[in-house]
């Protein structure tokens, strides 16, 4: 999944004809409204980065101020060494894919693919050929002379794909390019993203507000929350080791926790939640004072479920609660368990589950291990919605 | 948020377009402007400017019957033939629209027919009705061939306003209105109707201002009692005093009373809708 | 004009419904413009007035005089250069409301200040560059004022010129309307795909906006073409008799009650107009534009 070795050393300088997207203090505001408020983001030449975050939170945004199609109200935007601001997409080595695709109507498939190439003036002759090899390498070749609405949806993304590359960018910008499709054609799209990815070893940036498309594609995801970027990791690292409640929420497979520091330190971190519950982690790196408040999260798929009320004493890593829904996935059983004051999810895989079923109504208490608890750098306000798969 | 718009800075063609725009409007509304201050010209009675002694002296005159003609007899006639062609186009040409949601046969043709209505030369519609009330041996009124020829004109705008207006129309309001139990007359009067209202004020502003300012069809087909516009054609040779300033603005203002009338009332629905009654 | 499903109306209810639609079309329509090709073969007679008759004598006469080759010459001069300088006017205007207004609100308010004119009395929007362009209108006085000219221009009003003004200040929301309609349908991201691929400013209208507002450029052209062609009004009031236009013959014929022979003149015209929207339909390839 982390096949790119470009993520783990931090940025070398830049070469000459690099894909490196370098952002720094850009904001953008649209009116009294800021888009995007002071992001930094560094994204590896030849990664494929995936900006990932709720409709409305900034991430087509920083896509379309990449591409040129808006200028930044201040900061600054480097493609390889050059900085782009003000510069027009043609010469940023850009090729942005979009959402709508954005074929034109009036042109036949391989008319569109050859505009870049008429737009430099290239002879009549020599483009149809060049647009037609590049339609060969997307499998379209056979429908040149078809117009944009004849073809499929499937068939659109290729063409538009086939017309970004035509300009032999550094860097393909891609917006929701798979929202379009349906489940079947998005699954294998996305392949095929990857696969080109890897083939052409260039830059990709790729909006999405579909978590497992961001998972199964990026080498570094970005997740964003209204113009802010809250972490920009690996898939991996986001997944497992979010930093802030809103990303372990966002990406969801995970349960937030809070409460005060009770004890820290020789490694392990004690919490006291308002209810009472103990939570210990194992390995807490976080120097958190005592009687500060902290949050931690657990793992859905790190919990298991016993049928009882327990013991009445608050036991360490456990919670009690009432079931409200199971959830049948497959693999697992989403579990649902209505607690004090919130709820809490457990994925118990499905031979668990059917070892010791639990129904609606039952009272359940999950326990987990004091190394699947894992601190967050920010204390949980809430306020989240719950994005749960 | 796909088409978000880029507030950089504005390109210099913006600045060009703008001041096209902007003498465009100028070059529209400039000459109206002029007509409407004149007609407040004083006893000097002079066609231009500059305005002495502004008066409303011409506007007396206008109805006043012995100089400028039957300005006030042409109004009565012009206004009535204006409503009568608005009810008109609205019923014919909304009860068309829904008639071509479905295909049938002979539906282009009609379509064509309403298309080279539109464009046919109105002198030579004139013409055509006049001789074919000659040869059915009627006589030519305003409220008879001048009412056809006028509908000959505004029948296929409202009709291609309610092929966009349906055309947005989704099919599953009245599918859903139908299981609900609503009846065919229930779902026309309770669903389609409301929401088709604000296209249906379009229509009527264009039946009634088609009709109130039509000069080359009303031509040959009003017998001899005039409308409103061949009165002012006629002043246009005879009349040399602002008192023809003075029948433009008032028709202008007849005008712009109705198109305010008719905006409002489409800008207040829209506004009732997007916040709720 | 898409077929409703909604609820299976018998075929009966749709005719019911077309039907007045129909009516008013037959009877101020078909009929008489039938009737007008009827009647233009039929012979007149001096005191007699129209004598049923099959003749060709009405189109001879018409062609064989010099005079409706020179009235139909200067119409088509006038048709061009209005549809000329109303295409770029309609075109540049409409692109700067869809591309240029950056509030939707705004570009529909300042749409609504172009078409407002509309609905008001050409009659009057022709008269009221009276004192404008009159010789001691606004224009010339203003000029004399600033020392630019000492005698007062006399091509402003009563002229060719003057005609030109008034089809335009007439006839160029017909061109804005469609074009507007057809440019605001045309997706934004298909201007910056075209930004991207590397097209400048001129090529993007060149490349993509022009060819996608094709249809609206023709439908515009069509009501222009039509609009002045058939014109006769504009034409006698704005040149003040002196230049005339295809349709002054059927107005003199009509004065002296020679109806065959208007009949002729107008089926000529009616031919002519109907030619020339064809040859715009064929320009733009509507059915291209229907298929896709």
């Amino acid at each position: 999944m982390m096949a790119n070795p470009n993520l783990q050393g931090t940025s070398v300088a830049a070469q000459p004809g690099s894909g490196e997207i370098r952002l720094v203090n850009v904001t953008k505001q649209f009116g009294n409204s800021y888009a995007v408020k002071d992001i930094n983001l560094t994204i590896p030449h030849g990664s494929y980065c995936c900006l990932l975050g709720p409709s409305g939170c900034g991430k087509t945004t920083i896509l379309r101020m990449i591409a040129g199609h808006e200028t930044p109200t201040s900061g600054e935007i480097y493609i390889g060494d050059q900085m782009v601001v003000g510069k027009p997409p043609v010469e940023r080595g850009t090729a942005m894919m979009f959402q709508s695709y954005a074929l034109f109507p009036h042109l036949t498939i391989q008319d569109n693919v050859a505009f870049y190439l008429k737009m430099r003036g290239v002879g009549k002759e020599e483009r149809r050929q060049r647009a037609l090899e590049m339609l060969q390498r997307v499998q379209l070749d056979h429908l040149k002379d078809r117009m944009p609405a004849q073809l499929s949806g499937g068939q659109q993304q290729r063409v538009a794909l086939a017309r970004s590359l035509i300009t032999n960018p550094k860097v393909l910008l891609l917006d929701e390019p798979l929202s379009a499709l349906d489940e079947f054609l998005r699954l294998k799209m996305r392949g095929e993203l990857k696969s080109l990815q890897n083939e052409l070893g260039i830059t990709f940036v790729h909006v999405t507000h579909t978590q497992p498309e961001a998972i199964a594609l990026a080498d570094m995801v970005v997740v964003m929350d209204t113009g802010r970027i809250d972490q920009a990791d690996t898939a991996n690292i986001i997944f497992d080791k979010p930093k802030t409640p809103y990303v372990a929420r966002f990406m969801g497979g995970q349960n937030v926790l809070t409460g005060t520091v009770e004890k820290s330190g020789n490694g392990v971190l004690k919490l006291k939640a308002a209810d009472g519950s103990i939570y210990e982690t194992a390995h807490a790196a976080s120097s958190a004072a005592a009687g500060s408040p902290l949050s931690v999260a657990v793992r859905r798929d790190r919990v298991s479920l016993k049928k009882g009320r327990g013991n009445g004493v608050n036991a360490v890593n456990s919670i009690a609660g009432i079931v409200d829904a199971t959830e049948y996935q497959g693999s697992y059983v989403k579990v649902t368990i209505n607690v004090a004051s919130d709820v809490f999810v457990a994925n118990v895989s499905d031979s668990a589950y059917f070892a010791e079923p639990v129904d609606t109504g039952d009272p359940v208490v999950a326990n987990w291990k004091a190394e699947d608890v894992h601190v967050l750098s920010k204390v949980d306000s809430g306020v989240a919605a719950d994005h749960g798969h | 948020m796909s088409a978000s718009p880029s507030y950089g800075s504005r390109p210099w063609t913006f600045y060009v377009l703008a001041a096209l725009f902007t003498l465009f409007v100028i070059f529209l509304y400039g000459p109206m402007i002029a007509v409407l201050i004149l007609s407040f010209q004083g006893p000097s009675a002079s066609l231009v400017f500059p305005l002495r002694d502004p008066s409303l002296m011409w506007f007396h005159e206008l109805f006043s019957p012995r100089r400028t003609g039957d300005v006030a007899g042409a109004f009565n006639r012009s206004l009535p033939l204006a409503l009568i062609v608005m009810f008109l186009t609205v019923l014919i040409s909304v009860t068309a629209g829904f008639a071509f949601r479905r295909r049938f046969r002979g539906s282009t043709a009609i379509f064509y027919m309403a298309i080279a209505s539109l464009i046919v030369p109105g002198l030579v519609l004139s013409i055509g009705i006049l001789v074919t009330f000659r040869y059915l041996g009627l006589t030519a009124s305003w409220w008879g061939s001048a009412l056809g020829a006028h509908l000959s004109w505004a029948l296929p705008f409202g009709l291609l306003i309610m092929f966009a207006v349906l055309g947005r129309l989704n099919p599953s309001y009245e599918e859903a209105a139908h299981d609900l139990g609503a009846s065919r007359w229930q779902t026309v009067k309770d669903v389609v109707v409301p929401i088709v209202f604000p296209g249906m004020i379009a229509v009527a502003l264009f039946g009634f201002t088609l009709s109130y300012d039509e000069f080359p069809r009303s031509w040959l087909t009003v017998g001899t009692k005039n409308t409103l516009p061949l009165e002012i054609w006629t002043m246009t040779t005879n009349v040399t005093s602002p008192a023809l300033y003075a029948l433009g603005t008032v028709t202008t203002i007849v005008s712009f009373a109705v198109i305010a009338l008719a905006l409002s009332s489409i800008l207040i629905i829209q506004r009732k809708r997007s916040r709720g009654k | 004009m898409s077929p409703s499903n909604a609820a299976s109306k018998s075929p009966l209810t749709t005719y019911l419904q077309v039907a007045p639609l129909m009516l008013v079309l037959l009877l101020f329509f078909a009929v008489p413009v039938a009737l007008v090709v009827v009647v233009s073969f039929f012979r007149y007679q001096m005191l007699v007035g129209i004598v049923p008759d099959f003749t060709f004598r009405n189109y001879i006469d018409l062609f064989s005089n010099p005079t409706t080759w020179t009235l139909y010459l200067s119409t088509v001069k006038f048709t061009l250069i209005t549809l000329a300088i109303t295409f770029v006017l309609g075109f540049w205007i409409a692109y700067f409301l869809v591309f240029h207004v950056r509030s939707l609100l705004i570009a529909i308010g300042l749409f609504l200040v172009c078409t407002v004119p509309f609905w008001t009395s050409n009659i009057i929007r022709m008269i009221s560059w009276r004192p404008v362009l009159g010789t001691e209108g606004l224009i010339n006085s203003a000029l004399i004022k600033a020392g630019v000219i000492d005698q007062p221009l006399q091509w402003l009003l009563y002229s060719d010129f003057s005609v030109v003004v008034a089809y335009v200040h007439l006839f160029t929301l017909f061109m804005i309307v469609p074009i507007f309609n057809s440019m605001a349908r045309i997706d934004k991201s298909l201007l910056e795909a075209a930004v991207d691929a590397g097209a400048t400013r001129w090529g993007v209208v060149w490349n993509v906006v022009l060819p996608l507002c094709k249809t609206g450029i023709a439908l515009g052209a069509l009501f222009v073409v039509t609009l002045v062609m058939g014109d006769f009004f504009v034409v006698t009031v704005m040149s003040g008799g002196l230049s005339g236009s295809a349709t002054s013959g059927i107005f003199n014929d009509l004065q002296f009650l020679n109806y065959p022979r208007a009949a002729a003149n107008a089926v000529i015209l009616l031919i002519v107009v109907l030619l020339i929207a064809a040859a715009i339909f064929r320009l733009v390839d509507v059915r291209k534009e229907l298929v896709r």
